[in-house]
């Protein structure tokens, strides 16, 4: 595969996990500019983890999952009283507050003659894990879309279960959701830092993707754009915002079709798109309704083989 | 084993619930009834929990309720419907009859996995009952925002009574209803209260109200103006010229 569709890939992959991660707040009925901050957190994370403490990287991402989460459910705690507009300018809030943060934050050690670590505006360079384990672009988008692959898996059998239902009707109606006996802002505390965590994960892949980030990689338009996903793509299913990474990344950033013109082709689509399906192409009705017919036509091979059932023989 | 004592609520200046006091006794269907505006919705609200009173009490076998959560009065066993139509739109009608909490401590010894992703044993056999009780078992799978207003108005009664309470509070559930459907209503809260439910029904249809209730409390203005069997509150001088608003005795 060349190299430039490897790294575009290996973009989508990743970024999708911010996009779930926007996804799974907006599920539970709250609306986050600020899911950059946790993908800021597990990059640096992951990264002191590998570059400076020499960890192996599956312990780093798992760093970057914990800090993503403990942080998020901290911020949760503490914002997630507030409601709807609020709660946004909150978020948006904390995730500037943590961006200048890491403009401030400089911790450099010495790992084999050289210094290593944050450097404030500077940022964060030679998290060279890949590198230095010949690890290939190729292996590691294998990996990135193996974990997505498990997040996809988890969320689509959650939005089955229990959890779903309890999820989605604290989304869809809280006051209802109360009166079947949810206590909402758990529920959204819990989805708070599983957000964060799916963003700390994301920002783990990240940082060693591009060996290098700086604080302004994770700036408000990130949390912009993760949020939109969720509402391109839709709020149906766990595929809904990874669609919509699809959409912007390998349509209108990748492509040379719309060269020059990607933000005016997202904002309009974005802009179109409340209007007309307010809840993404891949909506809860969409979603029902292709789940219907395939139910329909899973029955209807099902009826068939009982009708002949000596048919194979 | 409902009591409402001295209950006040004040939105500013507006007293919509003015000093109410009245008991609901175990098993019995029993009326709120009184013009628009007179409070009626806000007392259901206050009961629930979706809002706090202003002042007063409110006390549910004898344990003083008025400030918990509304998930801690479910748990209790306090359920209602609305006047206007409450439903998840874009869930499944068996989703919508979804309860989280289980009441039942038997189903503890149940494994605590599939307990905790997929639900208990016992609450699918409890939704299923639910789904029965609606009518709707045939359209299980189907979006509760593509269902008929009357097929509505069933699963938001089904979904109140999901959550097996001891106290069902309905606000208008005929509202918008034919003489049909009506009826059918009738049959229905009876079948509830003789499964053991309290019901308070709050109701502009008065034949229903009359023919179905055991007692009736009257409102206006937010406050108490009456309380008694039907027929002692049919011919109540105040009732009447609350409702007919003239000095007509
Ligand atoms: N949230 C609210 N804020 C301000 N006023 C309210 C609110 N809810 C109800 N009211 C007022 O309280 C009074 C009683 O309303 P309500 O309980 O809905 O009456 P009913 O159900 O008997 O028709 C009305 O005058 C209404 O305008
Ligand atoms: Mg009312």
């Amino acid at each position: 595969m060349d190299d430039y569709l490897v790294s575009v890939l290996s973009n989508i992959g990743i970024i999708s996990f911010v996009a779930l991660s926007a996804y799974v707040l907006l599920l539970a009925g709250e609306v986050s500019f600020g899911q950059q901050a946790f993908f800021a957190l597990g990059a640096y994370a992951a990264g002191i983890a590998t570059a400076m403490l020499r960890w192996p990287l599956a312990l780093a991402l798992c760093l970057g999952v914990l800090v993503g989460a403990l942080a998020a459910a901290a911020v949760g705690r503490a914002t997630l009283r507030l409601s709807g507009l609020y709660f946004a300018m909150a978020t948006l809030a904390f995730a500037e507050m943590m961006r200048i943060g890491f403009e401030l934050f400089t911790w450099q050690v010495d790992v084999g003659g050289s210094l290593v670590g944050p450097n404030g505006p500077d940022g964060f360079g030679d998290i060279r894990y890949l590198f230095e384990n010949e690890i290939t672009p190729a292996q590691y988008m294998l990996v990135v879309y193996g974990l997505l692959a498990v997040v996809l898996a988890a969320l689509l059998v959650l939005d089955r279960s229990r959890w779903g239902r309890v999820l989605r009707q604290a989304g869809a109606d809280p006051v209802l959701a109360e009166l079947q006996g949810i206590r909402v802002v758990r529920v959204r505390l819990v989805a708070a830092a599983a957000a964060g965590a799916l963003a700390g994960l994301g920002g783990g892949l990240y940082a060693h993707l591009l060996t290098y980030v700086e604080p302004r990689n994770f700036d408000i338009m990130l949390g912009v754009h993760s949020l939109a996903y969720g509402l391109i793509g839709g709020l149906g299913t766990a595929f809904g915002p990874v669609l919509g990474v699809l959409i912007d990344i390998g349509l209108l950033e990748s492509s040379r079709l719309f060269q020059g013109y990607r933000m005016i082709a997202f904002g309009g689509l974005v802009a179109v798109l409340l209007i007309a399906r307010p809840r993404g192409l891949l909506d809860e009705r969409a979603v029902h309704w292709i789940s219907s017919r395939a139910k329909g036509l899973f029955d209807a091979l099902a009826a068939r083989r009982l009708d002949h059932p000596f048919r194979r023989r | 084993m409902l009591e409402l004592r001295q209950l006040c609520k004040h939105f500013g200046g507006v007293r919509a619930v003015d000093q109410v006091s009245l008991r609901v006794a175990k098993g019995e269907i029993f009326g709120l009834i009184g013009p628009n505006g007179s409070g009626k919705s806000t007392t259901v609200n206050l009961i629930a929990g979706l809002l706090l009173p202003t002042s007063g009490r409110i006390v549910l076998d004898g344990e003083d309720i008025s400030s918990l959560a509304t998930h801690q009065r479910v748990a209790r066993g306090i359920a209602r419907t609305f006047q206007n139509i409450r439903l998840f739109g874009q869930l499944t009608v068996w989703q919508n009859l979804w309860v989280a909490e289980n009441r039942d401590r038997q189903q503890r010894a149940q494994p605590v996995m599939p307990r905790w992703f997929w639900g208990c044993e016992g609450d699918r056999e409890r939704l299923g009952i639910a789904l029965e009780f609606s009518g709707l078992a045939h359209k299980r799978d189907d979006l509760a925002a593509n269902l008929s207003f009357g097929e509505q108005r069933r699963l938001e009664l089904a979904r109140a009574l999901a959550s097996q309470p001891k106290l069902l509070l309905l606000d208008e559930p005929a509202a918008g209803m034919n003489a049909q459907e009506i009826e059918e209503l009738d049959a229905r809260i009876r079948r509830i209260r003789d499964a053991g439910v309290t019901v308070l029904l709050i109701e502009h249809h008065m034949e229903l109200v009359m023919a179905v209730t055991d007692r009736i409390g009257v409102l206006n203005f937010g406050q108490k103006i009456a309380e008694g069997s039907p027929a002692m509150v049919q011919n109540d001088a105040k009732v009447r010229e609350a409702y007919l608003g003239t000095a007509a005795a």
